[in-house]
């Protein structure tokens, strides 16, 4: 029973830090359709970048908030320079640019940092657990959900009560309608890969602490793959109920499984998770139904 | 007609004219010569290490091959084709090292061949399987299954428990000698590469052939427009898995000729990266084209190779160049993908029918 609840409990913490990823996707998707697999390089730049202000000297969250800057500026950049001109393009063509970029990045990356695995130094989260009962929780997973879980209210609330926010809904929506209201469909998709390279940063950051950084968190950000699936391509709430559930169905199987399959469940359960839950439902749980006409 | 040129325009009067493969004495003298080529010239001028890399162009050509089928000519993505060149390299690896094989076949040279087609078939049974989703699913949902091929077959099931048969610890290495067809034992660069051609070749005039018949048909038409292919009478499933088995089947032929190269197998050879980088290969040469296959293995190996040698020379002021240079290579073909997505999405086969269309009118174009 304390194994069950430990796991599940680890599981919804983690969880809460692919659905930040997710959303950030989700976001990418809604906005301009376009479908990112390049999400877990985001994760490593992200995560990166604030490993190193963090290791000058910089506080944490001074470190985390210059590192929210540059993932705003290279968002923008990115969508300037490599998605401006795709817009209207067949999906293979967009997917596959996305694909192109998590080369670029991932390369970049290794090249800059190299492959060693770093770790946040001193530690930004004590390592004494705390206990709740019977309870033990490692702070550094509860800090992460909560950080995770104070981003998901402020991009939550930018979406509902901001007038950008708004503006991006809208042109999700509907594009064509959203421009005739003079809403500036580039300066949305601009924004959506900002906040998505804002988002896949803090999420990398919270798991770099978790387990050290390397190369292997941006394994991790393609977690949010079975997380949208299940939620559905162009659900918000999707995404944040899915890359919970995943978080959990992942520790469990970490847990229970890993004595009868040895190795590597733990990665992936999640993904044969998602080929079988395609099977049954491939729209997710609160996607939008396509119908098909020739 | 005329027998030398082919006239500019149309002229075919039957169908059995317009699939003939030489249709020109001048492209049969072409074909010889480039057969000429591959089998005299460039064992002639190349040394070990052009050599090395003629093999790593061919390796490519026959896994791109498979994914030319499903995203060129069947619109089936896959994002994982590399679990399937390492179902093929393991089962005849396995077969060569476990199999108890009576003396005569050993002797006879004949068990590599062998495990290469028992391997190309498990290969393709295992396409197949995870070619089923198909059925249900297409475009960005099938990338993901075929994403998760990969991570199941190759990081879970090869490297959990298949490598661990026979307790060799994670690689298996060839004892020298084992691999032979025939009376030849693979052990050079040379013999590798008249194998590596022979099968390229194969493999090609296979594909070709397979396309201008009812199957290669079909798969073209369940590519442009699915739902009317079903209308026409085409049973998508069933030849939407064909489709799958014959990429299953190329890609596990692959798998289990690059043994032949490599020292020792390890799960590593085959990674997600192996998979995008087969993808990104048809991309540049040409999505819907057997030649764009050619092209872009062709392009895409020898830039790198281009690359490191341009490299070199820097070497010596920032030795970080060469030693990351695999990170250079990552980035450096992320780019191209993007580069040839935005600026030339028809790939390089694209140029050259351009190119072959002005000289089919030169001098006299409109």
């Amino acid at each position: 029973m304390e194994l069950f609840l430990m796991t599940l409990t680890t599981g919804v913490m983690v969880g809460g830090i692919y659905a930040l990823v997710a959303l950030g996707w989700v976001l990418i998707y809604k906005c301009s359709g376009v479908l990112n697999l390049a999400m877990g390089e985001l994760t490593l730049i992200g995560a990166y970048v604030s490993l190193s202000f963090y290791s000058m000297g910089m506080p944490f969250l001074l470190a985390l908030f210059f590192s929210l800057i540059i993932g705003f500026v290279l968002g923008l950049l990115t969508e300037r320079i490599f998605l401006d001109k795709l817009i209207g393009e067949p999906v293979l063509t967009v997917i596959m640019v996305t694909v192109g970029l998590s080369f670029f990045f991932k390369g970049t990356v290794e090249f800059i940092w190299g492959t060693d695995t770093r770790v946040f130094t001193p530690p930004v989260f004590s390592i004494e657990p705390i206990r709740l009962g019977s309870l033990i929780i490692g702070q550094v997973y509860l800090w992460s959900f909560v950080a995770a879980l104070l981003l998901l209210i402020i991009f939550v609330s930018f979406f509902r009560y901001t007038r950008w926010g708004l503006a991006m809904q809208a042109t999700a929506d509907d594009e064509m309608a959203a421009l005739s209201l003079g809403v500036s469909a580039r300066f949305v998709y601009a924004t959506a890969w900002a906040i998505a390279f804002m988002a896949a940063g803090v999420g990398g950051t919270l798991l770099g602490n978790i387990n050290g950084l390397n190369i292997s968190v941006g394994y991790l950000g393609l977690l949010v793959l079975p997380a949208v699936v299940l939620g559905g391509l162009n659900s918000i709430p999707g995404a944040i109920v899915g890359g919970i559930i995943i978080g959990i169905l992942q520790n469990f199987c970490g847990a229970y499984l890993d004595k009868y399959f040895p190795g590597g469940v733990k990665e992936i359960a999640p993904f044969v998770f998602m080929a079988v839950f395609l099977l049954f439902r491939p729209h997710g749980l609160w996607g939008w139904e396509r119908i098909e006409r020739v | 007609m005329s027998t030398t040129w082919l006239p500019c325009g149309d002229y075919h009067q039957s169908y059995q004219e317009d699939h003939g493969w030489f249709q020109t004495r001048f492209l049969k003298g072409k074909m010889i010569l480039l057969a000429l080529c591959l089998f005299v010239l460039i064992p002639l001028v190349a040394d070990s290490y052009w050599l090395s890399v003629c093999n790593t162009v061919g390796y490519t050509i026959l896994g791109a091959l498979g994914v030319q089928l499903l995203i060129g000519f069947c619109g089936q993505v896959t994002l994982g084709h590399a679990a399937f060149l390492a179902v093929g390299a393991y089962t005849s690896t396995l077969l060569i090292l476990e199999f108890p094989w009576p003396g005569f076949l050993v002797n006879w040279g004949l068990a590599y061949p062998l495990s290469i087609v028992i391997a190309a078939v498990v290969a393709g049974v295992w396409s197949v399987l995870f070619g089923l989703p198909s059925a249900k699913v297409k475009g960005f949902y099938l990338i993901l299954t075929t994403m998760a091929a990969q991570f199941i077959t190759v990081d879970f099931i090869i490297t959990q428990y298949v490598a661990q048969i026979g307790g060799r610890g994670q690689a298996f290495s060839l004892p020298p000698g084992t691999i032979r067809v025939g009376p030849w034992v693979i052990d050079s660069d040379l013999k590798v590469y008249y194998m590596m051609t022979i099968l390229v070749i194969l493999c090609i005039v296979g594909m070709a052939n397979l396309l201008r018949s009812r199957a290669g048909r079909a798969w073209v038409a369940i590519r442009d427009n699915d739902i009317s292919a079903e209308v026409m009478g085409i049973n998508v499933v069933q030849y939407k898995l064909l489709a799958f088995f014959v990429a299953g089947f190329i890609g596990g032929l692959a798998g289990a000729f690059w043994i032949s190269n490599l020292a020792a197998i390890s799960p590593e050879h085959f990674p997600w990266f192996w998979s995008l980088w087969l993808v990104g290969v048809i991309l540049i040469g040409g999505v819907g084209s057997l030649h764009g296959t050619v092209f872009g293995s062709l392009f895409m190996v020898l830039v790198l190779e281009i690359l490191q040698l341009a490299i070199m020379p820097l070497a010596d002021t920032y030795p970080k160049l060469l030693m990351d240079f695999l990170f250079i290579k990552e980035a450096t073909f992320g780019l191209a993908i993007c580069a040839f997505m935005i600026f030339e999405p028809n790939g390089l086969a694209y140029r050259w029918w351009q190119i072959k269309n002005y000289f089919n009118l030169w001098p006299f174009s409109y």
